[in-house]
């Protein structure tokens, strides 16, 4: 398999970059055009735990919560929405199923388009069921059945195609409660970026098959994870910088999806989506201060600042106050996308964006690299390593570490906790070898030994 | 692009309330008197297996007893750990490293003790049929292995049968489960129910993003946990005589 590799950045000034706007617009589903001069609320959910029960319960259950949603758009008058259904268990397992669900779908979704003109599509998320009990199982046969629920989708009326990845889950669960730097290199580096490098080659071309978009993926399993164990700033499960360091590295995977031929919207959940719009150019969803009902986060607003596609993450379809929860969340999403847009048709766009990155900047170590300037930064620093696919996520974390620490002299004030880890993951990069032959024949060795679930075959090692 | 002083609209609180000692200074003063057994404390405490090792075999040769090092050494050092854990000086990594090398040794005094070692009590922890997220519930599993508890794993997507088997097996203290799929939620409904039929009356401790206390509450045997770091208080509360009702009291937060 041939991967022509990002060596250059998209754009030539981080100023450049903003939200709505990027430089690979992708048209999809019913008029709508992603990245190109405006930005789109993305409304996800899951559905009810009874909801589950039968394959009927389920589509019954995505009919509702589509009208429920192109409804509330409509009554309050936005002109465009994205639904990304995150597929459970299922849905996936039984391709059929996921199949079905996409065309009932679908199908209200053209009935509003037809009728009020509103630009809608519709984002599938297959569960990544490449999984036997304790162990990934990333090849084998769930791999075709995996394929067989993208197929299944992709012919049935989903427009775009994304996965939540799995690849380099089991040697990074072993590291993360260890904050063993080599283990997070090696698992998102090498191992995630083999993986997705694998399903995306196919995903695309599932994708280009059935005419729709291949969109992207996300390092939830990793980087998310990080994120969410180290929690808000009074946890202390592990260290924010750490999370910030792994989110560096996580980009360097990420960007494999679009190499192996994906082409945004990146998905939501993905935080170093900013990084990656800044290597490729392609249109990116994002979660933040209107996916509280998900998640807590630390860079709520920060995350907008260059978003084309505005997500909320997840919602348990139920009735709230104001409607069912997809309604009251999908317009909270638009009124912000209404914001942002008429921050772009006034010419007050990079100001709204600056604002948005500010509130937020000093917040955390993670939002501070995650800002938009020093994700270009990021961005530089792989794509200075492209055709080495361990050297650019171990450059990317070594480069986050140096940015928080000259940050931590100036405005991100950094606790003697956060400090003292940085300086550990500082110095043991400097300790890892920059050969990658020879850190992955370590590598395989150590965690082979270490980790009782990590097969080597299921990244064709 | 504007650069400011946040100052007026972000706080970090984790800098403003954090303690003066090191979790090493604070350690140094809890650990055991006896030169023999704070040595094995102390590497409990660095999480240096070998050390663990090396301190037993010296600690054996003394005369001391294997079993009586598992509670006055390396439990011993664990419970420093744990304490600074909970005071929040330490942080999970610590907790793990700390762990792995307690169980080596505990590995090791069994070997050597025709005594059985008794835990504090037993756990079953597992992950809901449908759903493989199963970074939580590892975490549990080691902070309650950590704390003293003999802890089944069962893994992730364990079908409601065999979580109910393992019970009746192993007759744990209490249950831990988790989900982060909504879809999977049913699966505590019927661990509940298949128990109840079995007249098995253990707490069913559960959580994960999809959890909520109002589903927890909602039947007979559920505890609602939104912190792994409290599943082993909520465990400590089960071996003082706490019942289902007592643990909500106390564990259910909102």
């Amino acid at each position: 398999m041939s991967i022509k590799r990002y060596s250059k950045m998209a754009y030539n000034d981080p100023d450049d970059m903003f939200f709505g706007h990027c430089c690979f617009p992708v048209k999809v589903g019913l008029d709508l055009e992603i990245g190109a001069g405006y930005t789109t609320a993305e409304v996800k959910y899951a559905p009810r735990a009874e909801a589950g029960a039968t394959k009927e319960k389920l589509i019954d259950e995505y009919e509702r919560i589509t009208r429920d949603i192109i409804t509330r758009m409509v009554q309050v008058g936005f002109p465009s929405v994205v639904l990304e259904t995150e597929h459970v268990h299922s849905m996936t397992i039984n391709a059929e199923w996921g199949g079905e669900i996409a065309h009932a779908q679908k199908a209200i979704m053209e009935n509003y388009h037809d009728e009020y003109g509103i630009k809608c599509a519709l984002r599938h998320t297959p569960a990544d069921i490449r999984r036997e009990g304790e162990c990934v199982d990333l090849r084998g046969d769930l791999y075709s059945l995996l394929m067989e629920s993208f197929d299944e989708i992709a012919s049935n009326g989903a427009d775009m195609l994304s996965i939540e990845s799995l690849g380099g889950k089991d040697v990074f669960d072993h590291a993360v409660l260890r904050n063993d730097i080599q283990g997070y290199l090696y698992s998102i580096g090498v191992l995630g970026t083999i993986d997705v490098e694998y399903l995306w080659n196919d995903i695309s071309k599932i994708a280009k098959k059935h005419h729709v978009v291949a969109a992207g993926d996300t390092a939830c399993s990793q980087a998310n994870t990080a994120m969410f164990i180290a929690g808000g700033l009074l946890n202390h499960k592990i260290s924010h910088t750490s999370a910030a360091v792994i989110r560096a590295m996580s980009a360097a995977k990420t960007l494999a999806v679009y190499e192996a031929g994906a082409t945004g919207p990146g998905k939501d959940c993905a935080y170093e989506n900013t990084i990656i719009k800044a290597i490729t150019g392609v249109p990116i969803s994002q979660v933040g201060k209107s996916s509280t009902c998900a998640h807590s986060d630390l860079m709520g607003n920060l995350t907008m600042q260059c978003c084309d596609l505005w997500s909320n993450e997840s919602v348990e379809y139920h009735g709230d106050f104001g409607g069912t929860t997809v309604q009251c969340w999908g317009e909270t999403l638009s009124y912000d996308c209404a914001m942002l847009n008429a921050a772009i048709e006034s010419g007050n766009t990079k100001v709204l964006r600056d604002i948005l990155m500010i509130s937020d900047r000093y917040r955390d170590p993670q939002s501070y690299i995650l800002a938009y300037d020093n994700s270009y930064r990021l961005g530089q620093t792989i794509v200075e390593y492209s055709d080495d696919i361990f050297l650019r996520a171990k450059k990317a974390a070594s480069e986050s570490c140096r940015m928080i620490e000259e940050a931590s002299r100036g405005y991100l004030n950094l606790s003697k906790f956060e400090k003292l880890t940085l300086a550990k993951i500082s110095k043991e990069l400097v300790s890892l070898t920059d050969d990658r032959d020879i850190f992955m024949d370590e590598c395989q060795d150590k965690y082979k030994a270490e980790v009782d679930t990590f097969r080597p075959e299921n990244y064709g090692l | 692009m504007i650069d400011l002083d946040s100052s007026q609209f972000v706080v970090r609180y984790n800098v403003r309330v954090e303690k003066d000692m090191a979790p090493e200074e604070v350690a140094k003063n809890l650990f055991p008197s006896d030169e023999i057994i704070r040595s094995i404390a102390v590497a409990v405490f660095d999480g240096d297996e070998d050390a663990v090792i090396d301190g037993l075999t010296i600690a054996i040769q003394a005369g001391m007893k294997p079993l009586e090092l598992i509670n006055n050494g390396l439990m011993a050092g664990m419970d420093i750990v744990s304490t600074l854990y909970d005071d929040g000086m330490l942080y999970l990594p610590d907790v793990i490293i700390s762990a792995q090398a307690m169980i080596e040794g505990i590995d090791h005094c069994k070997k050597l003790s025709k005594e059985v070692h008794k835990s504090k009590g037993k756990i079953v922890t597992f992950v809901v049929e449908g759903d493989i997220h199963d970074i939580g519930k590892k975490i549990v599993t080691v902070l309650l292995r950590a704390k003293g508890y003999d802890v089944m794993d069962l893994g992730a997507d364990v079908p409601v049968e065999q979580v109910v088997a393992a019970v009746i097996k192993e007759r744990p203290i209490m249950l831990s489960g988790t989900a982060l799929m909504t879809t999977t939620l049913p699966a505590f409904n019927d661990v509940n129910s298949r128990l109840l039929k079995a007249d098995i009356h253990v707490p069913v401790v559960c959580g994960g993003g999809a959890v909520t206390q109002d589903f927890a509450s909602g039947y007979e045997l559920g505890i609602y946990c939104e912190d792994a770091e409290d599943v082993p208080k909520i465990a400590d509360s089960i071996l003082t005589g706490f019942d289902v009702q007592h643990l909500r009291k106390v564990f259910h937060k909102h």
